[in-house]
């Protein structure tokens, strides 16, 4: 959603070490990912294809690792090995958005045979280097070493709320298959590169720990992800909010608002509580905790990589002057359940045409498509509902229908200007999916066929016989494959 | 000729320091003589003006002009010179009609380019509703003509056989286009000179509805009404405005003072096609506008008497009133203005932003005629917490709801050892010691060069009342 230098530029620069004698193989294999993401504005189609082309990391097990953003929207996958054309087509087995990460299990189980892979070598302090790997054209491996500047948390490219991250410097010579890289330090895995800015020659690496708990995850092959509290917090160095929310003499966050089905909500936490430790790790008033390794890191890291989902939370809180301890088991519904999804990868966009128009689901996606200015530039009630939907969609399960074009017929003459309107109703009844919207036109209307919306003009009305005649002719007129995708 | 030079040198607020007189700057427009002894230009050539003079061709003095009335909805003002050996042997222009499309026009002014009067001709080339840039809010009648208007072209006739058919104000935005000229065409100036007659200028009435074209067939049935091509359907009504109270949703307007209204929402006037609101547009506040109503399945004859909407002033850019603040322990409140969405420009967020755009569309002036920021904190050592607050929209004070900038200093009045500022959204809370802002109040005020702690004073701005404020207090 915000602007975030993906791995795709790169510039020559600097010279990579001879590759040495001693160096593991079998560990690395190019991906070449045919990528192809869902027409956001016309979601009967697909955009323009185009290819990504990383470096995967082969794992003991024989599986192969990568960052998520390589395979997003992917059409097909495909290994191959270093130094030879030998190829083979490859399925994703876990993919995680969020923390950027995916597994990826070749189609042949004896493509990979021969190869070591790659263990994963212990978390990292600032300070430390490592090597980044490349892949030259002729198979031999480039490595450049890389310091480690920072390890905080940060933002991936696909979540607003931080994981760990490891600040790198690397000077990183453009090469193909370079939209994921692996960091390494003596021979094992030690981090994923999935951002770099050629500029100022640092990048930022998923840290080993994140892959770690990806891994254990995903080996029963059943995929959770990371937990999520589901709170806003504010820090609490201001002494005069301290006294004004009765916190103690130090330590502590302010927690600003809570979602009632997320892991702090169903826990009982409230709006206003001073959070003072979670699972016995104080917090202090910026809202780092002491971690054995790190050092003052954020709370991001306690309550999303340290538990997973199903653990127990313990919390510590303080409300209106009075300490209290609060247990709850730690989720993800915080992020799942919500009216508006924000990332929405893979999946083709709902729609429904209807007399010419069309109604769309809101998602993340659908606003994102408007471009790096899209909460000037999207219809702003849907900028609105999606910002601050806490506020304005409260309640998970009422989605967001809206009318996203109108495909100029006849029937809808004087329709046609319109466009972001969020449905209301129809003929009387709330809509609060699309799957709904799709079996109340299915249901036995006759008559008038009225939506309502939220904003200006209010209500369209069309002929619910003139819509049923006409909507074949419409969708072939326009070439649309399907009237609805539910 | 009657064509003046008007110079002026002029003071521009500063809202980001609304305690600040102002950078002083100075400009050179046109004018011309009116009936009367006036002389009429652009509100924008003279608007923040501290001091005028005007002069003529033929007469090497300069003279001092005093503003006496400013229209800047419409860009116009008028001048008077107390000094009546200014008019010895002048005549005043008569005001023309529309000139025609294709017909020749002559621009008279001072642009730059030299210090003497300059004349340059054009062809009118479209006659149309556009925005006049000036005020940032409104849309009249104006002709564009293909003569460049540059500065000091503004205010200056546009003539044709004598008259004065126009006065240059504006040119085109951006760079696309050369040679594209806008003038004030004189029914608005005609308009202007009415409204004035009182001894006051008002501003321009709005029916304050939103309606929208009936072309639909279906949506004609739905409304009882035959596919006669005729008529549009009332889809929004802002409170306190005109039609409230007199309109309703789902009204199919038929006729206004007896024109019919088209399903487009044209009306004919004079034989020309033009928008319904043109109608409105020429009438004064209290005036009324009859229309032929489709109401239930029933014709009603209705009357709505007209008023500004003062909902929309939310968009006016201001320039004659000081700005007004309240400055608090280095935090200063200002109200939500175009001039300081314009300074805050791409800094302000989401919530902010949508506040204002949303302000009259989604009537926020019912509950909050007049939203309150924290438009900045002055840094000092009582609020170095506080410093990430700027731009958050207030949304309580100790307690009280905060609806106009006049609620804040009642409300910091309250009494207790703390006072605490709430906002709109997830944000934290401003909590602040009363007997350290007792301290540092004085000590930023000569630091950052403050006179007054506040200026709350409306002046003759006005502000939608909010109906829910009322109710409340009733």
């Amino acid at each position: 959603m915000k602007g975030v230098l993906f791995l795709a530029a790169w510039v020559w620069a600097g010279f990579g070490q001879a590759a040495e004698p001693d160096e593991p193989q079998g560990s690395v294999v190019r991906v070449r990912a045919a990528i192809q993401p869902f027409d956001q504005f016309r979601p009967w189609q697909k955009k323009a294809p185009y290819g990504l082309n990383g470096t995967g990391v082969v794992l003991p097990g024989g599986k192969v690792l990568v960052t998520a953003a390589l395979v997003a929207n992917r059409t097909e996958v495909g290994l191959e090995k270093p130094g030879s054309a030998e190829k083979c087509g490859a399925e994703v087995e876990a993919i995680d958005y969020e923390a950027n990460l995916a597994l990826l299990r070749p189609e042949t189980r004896e493509f990979l045979k021969g190869f070591q892979g790659l263990t994963l070598g212990p978390a990292l302090r600032a300070g430390d280097t490592a090597e980044v790997w490349q892949l030259e054209r002729n198979g031999e491996l480039l490595r450049n070493q890389a310091e480690i500047l920072t390890v905080g948390v940060g933002r991936y490219p696909n979540d607003e709320a931080g994981f760990l991250q490891y600040g790198v410097r690397v000077s990183l010579p453009k090469r193909d298959d370079s939209y994921t890289l692996p960091l390494i330090r003596q021979g094992q895995l030690v981090g994923m590169v999935m951002m770099y800015d050629r500029d100022s020659q640092e990048g930022t690496a998923i840290p080993g720990p994140m892959i770690e708990r990806f891994l254990q995850d995903a080996s029963d092959g059943k995929y959770e992800g990371f937990p999520t509290l589901g709170v806003s917090w504010t820090p609490l160095r201001d002494p005069n909010l301290r006294e004004e929310v009765k916190a103690p003499k130090s330590g502590g966050i302010l927690l600003t608002r809570i979602h009632p089905r997320g892991t702090a909500g169903r826990a009982g936490l409230q709006e206003g509580d001073v959070l003072l430790s979670v699972d016995g790790m104080k917090l202090d008033e910026d809202g780092n905790y002491r971690d054995s390794l790190y050092g003052p890191t954020a709370i991001g890291n306690l309550v999303r990589v340290r538990p997973t989902v199903g653990s127990k939370a313990k919390f510590l809180i303080s409300r209106h002057g009075k300490e209290k301890e609060l247990t709850g088991i730690y989720d993800r519904r915080a992020r799942d359940e919500v009216a508006i999804p924000t990332l929405s990868f893979d999946t083709q966009p709902n729609y429904l045409l209807a007399g010419g128009l069309v109604f769309q689901q809101l998602t993340g996606a659908y606003l994102q498509e408007w471009g790096d200015k899209w909460t000037e530039r999207a219809p702003q009630r849907l900028v609105e509902l999606f910002s601050f939907q806490q506020e304005k969609r409260p309640d998970p399960d009422r989605k967001v229908v809206f009318l996203s074009q109108v495909l100029p017929a006849a029937i809808n003459l004087g329709y046609q200007q319109y466009s972001g309107l969020v449905l209301e109703k129809v003929n009387g009844k709330e809509i609060r999916n699309l799957s709904q919207l799709a079996e109340v036109l299915d249901g036995s209307l006759e008559g008038d066929l009225i939506f309502e919306f939220m904003d200006d003009p209010g209500k369209l009305v069309l002929d619910t016989a003139e819509v049923k005649a006409k909507q074949d002719e419409i969708r072939k007129a326009y070439g649309i494959p399907e009237s609805r995708k539910l | 000729m009657n064509t003046v030079m008007v110079e002026v040198t002029s003071q521009v607020w500063d809202y980001r320091m609304p305690w600040n007189p102002g950078t002083i700057s100075s400009g050179r427009g046109a004018g011309f003589i009116v009936a009367g002894k006036k002389i009429i230009t652009n509100a924008h050539v003279i608007s923040g003006a501290r001091n005028i003079t005007v002069q003529r061709e033929a007469d090497p003095r300069r003279y001092a002009a005093k503003v006496q009335y400013v229209a800047h909805d419409c860009d116009l003002a008028m001048l008077e010179v107390e000094d009546s050996a200014f008019f010895k042997g002048t005549t005043h222009l008569n005001l023309g009609g529309i000139p025609q499309l294709e017909s020749v026009v002559s621009v008279y002014g001072f642009p730059i380019g030299g210090d003497r009067l300059s004349v340059t001709r054009g062809v009118v080339s479209r006659i149309d509703y556009n925005a006049y840039t000036h005020s940032g809010r409104e849309s009249h009648l104006a002709i564009q003509i293909d003569a460049a208007i540059n500065p000091g072209n503004s205010g200056g006739p546009v003539m044709q056989e004598d008259k004065v058919v126009g006065v240059a104000f504006q040119g085109f935005r951006g760079d696309v286009a050369q040679n594209v000229g806008y003038m004030i065409p004189t029914p608005v100036i005609r308009r202007f000179l009415k409204d004035v007659e009182d001894g006051k200028y008002d501003h321009y009435v709005d029916i304050a509805i939103r309606w929208m074209a009936l072309e639909n067939p279906a949506m004609r049935k739905y409304l009882g009404r035959p596919n006669d091509g005729r008529g549009v359907v009332v889809t929004d009504i802002f409170s306190e405005g005109s039609s409230d109270g007199y309109l309703r949703k789902g009204d199919v307007l038929l006729s206004i003072d007896g024109h019919p209204i088209e399903s487009d929402g044209s009306v004919r006037l004079e034989g020309k096609p033009v928008q319904l609101e043109e109608i409105v547009e020429r009438k004064f506040a209290g005036d009324e506008v009859k229309l032929e109503v489709w109401r239930e399945e029933k014709m009603e004859a209705i009357r709505v008497p007209l008023k500004p909407a003062d909902m929309f002033s939310m968009y006016e850019i201001l320039y004659e009133p000081p700005p007004r603040y309240v400055l608090y322990g280095g935090l200063v409140f200002q109200p939500l203005t175009a001039n300081l969405m314009a300074v805050l420009a791409g800094g302000a967020d989401l919530r902010l932003k949508q506040k204002y755009t949303m302000f009259a569309t989604d009537q926020i002036y019912r509950e909050m005629p007049e939203p309150v920021i924290l438009s900045g904190v002055l840094p000092d050592s009582s609020n170095v917490y506080l410093r990430g607050l700027a731009g958050q929209i207030v949304k309580e004070i100790n307690g009280k709801k905060i609806r106009t900038l006049a609620d804040v200093e009642p409300a910091l009045a309250a009494n207790g050892e703390r006072t605490v500022i709430r906002f709109e959204g997830d944000s934290r809370p401003a909590v602040l010691k009363r007997e350290e802002v007792d301290r540092a109040t004085p000590r930023i005020m000569t630091q950052y060069g403050i006179g007054e702690v506040s200026r709350t004073e409306l002046g003759d701005r006005r502000l939608a009342q909010g109906l829910a404020r009322q109710e409340e207090t009733k």
